[in-house]
């Protein structure tokens, strides 16, 4: 299922070169789970993971890049499991049990339940994990 | 030097995990220093009940594997001092861990701890296999159902097998109107089936339910009937002499007043 999509690097270069700096956006490592993950399921993937579904409490998604749930995200999380501190997880419904990225580790205070009408984002800010409305007017890294 | 008690059953539902949490949240609050074991590797539940389940960092597997320091693995409860939760692993199955990998880790805790209890999963394949590898004492949970005083009988004689000798039994969810109706199977019904001592009968209660969903153990709950009866049990647990609980008398006020006047 993990079906990561390998393209020509040498072709993708000159198609870049022709509209503009592309090469600085394209990413190869990126799988695309196109499934709701259930207690017990978990993923590893060495790049970003796009969710197509829930990721319920008790399943677990690991990534060294970026992790982006289009759906609630309920489960453990963990973004720049190698390392990367720059690595970001975006979710419509940010609701993590825990929240990991790079060797930073949050959960949700007790009793605590802040529901968001509005996708998030977390990444790390000054040292701390924080969370915040996802706009377009994020620039990226 | 601490014991290892493991918690089983037979049957699934009938309330390991809900008395496993009790009855260590109890021994906690008695000031003793308790480990709970989940040993439902991939079917984790106890840090749900137990309201810990956004702290698992490492989890048995990974201690079992050497991935971690067992200290690592073991969370302190929020509330209570000397209560700790060693979580099962939810994304791998029982065979993740061996019989003999579960003996070390009780052997370890067990050093620590006053009281190692171990949540066994459903079943009498290689998860519990594993949970009664390290144990030093069984306690047998059922409910007075037919299918389940079946399974716990069975389960008495898999422990008597592995020469886990004299298991104490737990009945769990009584009703004692309903026993009183001939419509539930009595105390008395169960202990001539399974004969082994008993530790204890928590009546049915919706206070369980709800403690249970806000993930604070009933036992902590003086008012209710079910956490009583869970002191009870510690209190038995730790050696004690306690008198059964008369749950005939449940049914409150208009009871009262009708055995007053010679109703009964």
């Amino acid at each position: 299922m993990c079906s990561g999509s390998k393209n020509n690097a040498g072709k993708h270069e000159q198609q870049a070169k022709a509209d503009f700096e592309l090469d600085t956006l394209f990413d190869e490592n990126t799988i695309l789970v196109q499934r709701t993950l259930r207690s017990g399921q978990s993923i590893t993937y060495d790049g970003n993971i796009v969710v197509l579904g829930d990721v319920n409490p008790g399943a677990e998604i690991i990534a060294t890049g970026d992790v982006i749930v289009m759906g609630s995200l309920r489960g453990v999380v963990h973004a720049g499991a190698a390392g990367n501190v720059r690595s970001v997880v975006v979710a419509f419904k940010l609701l993590p049990t825990q929240l990991r990225i790079a060797n930073h580790i949050t959960r949700a205070p007790d009793g605590e339940a802040a529901d968001s009408d509005v996708p998030e984002i977390a990444r790390i800010k000054n040292g701390v994990v924080t969370i915040e409305a996802f706009n377009s007017e994020w620039q990226g890294k | 030097m601490g014991e290892v008690i493991v918690v089983t059953s037979g049957k699934g539902g009938v309330g390991k995990t809900t008395t496993t949490a009790n009855i260590g949240t109890g021994l906690a609050a008695l000031d003793h220093k308790v480990v709970l074991v989940d040993a439902d590797i991939g079917l984790r539940n106890l840090d749900v009940v137990l309201g810990l389940e956004n702290r698992i960092v490492y989890d048995i597997v990974d201690a079992a594997n050497g991935n971690c320091r067992l200290r690592q693995a073991i969370i302190k409860d929020k509330r209570l001092e000397g209560l700790h939760l060693l979580p099962a692993a939810q994304t791998k199955d029982k065979t993740a861990v061996t019989p003999e990998q579960m003996e070390e880790l009780c052997a370890e805790l067990k050093k620590e701890f006053e009281y190692v209890i171990v949540d066994c999963p459903a079943g009498i394949e290689q998860g519990f296999k594993n949970a009664i590898a390290g144990a030093d004492k069984a306690i047998v949970v059922t409910t007075p159902e037919v299918s389940a005083v079946r399974d716990a009988d069975r389960i008495i004689g898999l422990l008597e097998a592995a020469e886990l000798r004299d298991p104490k039994l737990i009945i769990n969810r009584l009703r004692a109107r309903m026993v009183k109706a001939g419509d539930m199977m009595s105390i008395d019904d169960m202990l001539e089936i399974l004969a082994i001592d008993l530790l204890g009968v928590v009546p049915e209660d919706d206070l369980v339910v709800i403690s249970t969903n806000k993930g604070e153990p009933v036992v902590t709950n003086e008012k209710s009937l079910s956490g009583q009866a869970y002191r009870n049990i510690v209190r038995r647990i730790k050696g004690e002499e306690v008198p059964l609980m008369d749950l005939e008398s449940e049914g409150g006020f208009l009871k009262a007043l009708r055995r007053l006047i010679g109703l009964k």
